[in-house]
């Protein structure tokens, strides 16, 4: 067996029984015994192991699970149970990883790495969970969710809100769609809500404001964030301003043209983009066309490849 | 707010590994994607590619089902439009090849008999340009590589086992893609400096113009 699977294991009984006083070193001696003497698998060792300890020090079964913790509290190397919902799920980008994205509850958000050695059922997208015996680790200051094989997660009948967090962030990905509702559209002068054939769906027929927006999915191959363009990012990309937006669509007399000619000039370019992101929503505070120095970067890739 | 519906993500690949796929995964239960399963273990289900439209052509006189060719620095996807990808069927009747083009497109595999044949249906295509062609030949390079580490370290049991793909080969092309870029690369940016040292032979030679060979005034 390997060490370090050795020394997880270690640590999940570690983590369960150190309220009660027990060392790692008696935890060690017994599991070498049983595993590298005795040759019993490494479940029924563990559960030896835990059944002694719990009939030695008189514990009740359902004391042993660690104690149901808010993300905004959770530490690096703690083993701990959270109720969370997924907020968001990415592309993991290894083999080992088997789910791996964002969960929040009301006090914050984090990420999570579900192990495919774990081999549970996939997670989805805006449901909520019981994540039981999870271990926190942090990677470049975030903290993380690991559930490992040793943990235990169920589908949990309750919503909950998950408090928003802002970060600003700069991104680089490809714009690969622009959704409904972009380009030069009309909005409810009272509400603000985009209307059609100026009929606001909580005022009836109302004056409108025209207004320059742009919704699109900015994909970086391995992430996705719904990117916001406002009149100034779609001007500063396009040279489509309102006014221009305007006259086009008075020339053609088509509001329709405008979001074709913003997807013309668009879609399927990289884009970078600062600005700040709430769970997968980027709004742009700068954008631009991501023009980098492919010779430098060709040959760092060429460098390490042929290393 | 917070939206529920997965979207998935659009990755980017070589015609190579995408042509050499023969397996789907997923799809179990009604709710669950299916992907191709590539020989270098990537999942595709969405793919976002810029290459240069070679062909289109309707598949049977007004079926409005029109096939493409996209190719690559490695070969060529092959593509088929028709009226269900509305958005994709109205850019294309104004592109003509050869064309760069950008294309986000759902990856399908079918399979007839004991063959299958990997395609896309595009969802959007845009005319694009060198630039972006060449920064997604650099970025699809570094994903490719990426999974060919990945399979190296065996933390892909089920790929290595459906495909035993030869990963030196895909590594060669892959460098091979990389080289011919660097060499490109290399000429754009000595042709700029060509220019500049034109612009500044002309600057000389005006110096050195006896200004008496002009006839000057009327
Ligand atoms: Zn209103």
């Amino acid at each position: 067996m390997a060490d370090d699977r050795f020394q997880a294991i270690v640590e999940e009984i570690y983590e369960k029984f150190k309220i009660y006083g027990v060392t790692r070193k008696e935890i060690e001696s017994r599991l070498k015994l049983l595993l590298y003497e005795f040759k019993v698998p490494e479940e029924e060792a563990k559960k030896t192991i835990i059944n002694g300890l719990r009939k030695n020090y008189n514990i009740a079964k359902s004391d042993l699970k660690p104690p149901l913790t808010k993300i905004s509290e959770i530490e690096p190397n703690k083993w701990v149970s959270l109720k969370a919902k997924v907020i968001q799920l990415w592309e993991p980008n290894s083999p080992a990883i088997a789910q791996t994205g964002l969960i929040g509850d009301e006090t914050g958000t984090a990420r999570f790495v579900v192990w495919a050695k774990a081999n549970k059922k996939r997670l989805e997208e805006g449901k909520c969970y019981l994540f039981e015996r999870v271990v926190i680790d942090e990677f470049m200051g975030l903290k993380s969710v690991k559930v490992t094989s040793a943990s235990e997660v169920k589908e949990i009948n309750e919503n909950i809100e998950v408090k928003e967090e802002k970060a600003e962030v700069e991104v680089v990905g490809a714009l690969i769609a622009i959704q409904q509702n972009s380009g030069l559209l009309q909005s409810c002068k009272i509400c603000g809500r985009v209307v059609k054939a100026g009929v606001c769906i909580e005022h009836g027929k109302v004056e409108t404001n025209d207004i320059l927006r742009t919704r699109c999915v900015l994909d970086d191959g391995e992430r996705i964030y719904d990117l916001i363009l406002n009149e100034d990012n779609i001007k500063a990309l396009t040279g489509i301003g309102l006014k221009e937006a305007r006259k086009l669509a008075e020339e053609h007399l088509d509001r329709g043209i405008v979001l074709l000619e913003i997807k013309k000039k668009l879609l399927g370019r990289y884009l970078r983009v600062q600005g700040e992101l709430r769970f997968r929503s980027l709004t742009a505070n700068k954008v631009e066309f991501y023009r980098p120095k492919i010779l430098e970067e060709v040959e760092k890739v060429l460098r390490e490849a042929e290393a | 707010m917070i939206r529920s519906a997965k979207r998935e993500v659009a990755k980017r690949l070589f015609s190579k590994e995408f042509n050499s796929s023969k397996y789907k995964v997923g799809g179990e239960g009604e709710k669950e994607a299916v992907y191709v399963l590539t020989p270098l273990g990537l999942r595709c289900n969405r793919v976002f590619i810029v290459g240069v439209l070679l062909e289109k052509e309707e598949v049977k006189p007004d079926s409005d089902m029109w096939r493409i060719r996209i190719t690559d620095p490695m070969g060529s996807f092959l593509g088929f439009v028709s009226k269900f990808q509305p958005e994709a069927l109205d850019s294309l009747a104004d592109i003509n090849p050869p064309e760069i083009v950008s294309v986000t497109a759902k990856a399908k595999l079918l399979e007839r008999n004991d063959r299958s044949l990997p395609l896309l249906r595009p969802e959007n295509i845009n005319v694009s340009d060198f630039e972006t062609r060449d920064y997604w030949v650099l970025e699809t390079a570094k994903a490719t590589l990426k999974r060919i580490k990945a399979l190296e370290m065996g933390e892909d049991k089920i790929v290595l086992e459906k495909y035993n793909p030869n990963l030196e080969d895909f590594r060669k092309a892959v460098i091979d893609v990389l080289m011919k870029l660097r060499e490109e690369q290399t000429v754009i940016e000595d042709e700029s400096e060509e220019e500049e040292d034109k612009d500044l032979g002309f600057e000389l030679d005006e110096e050195i113009i006896d200004l008496s060979d002009f006839e000057i005034g009327d």
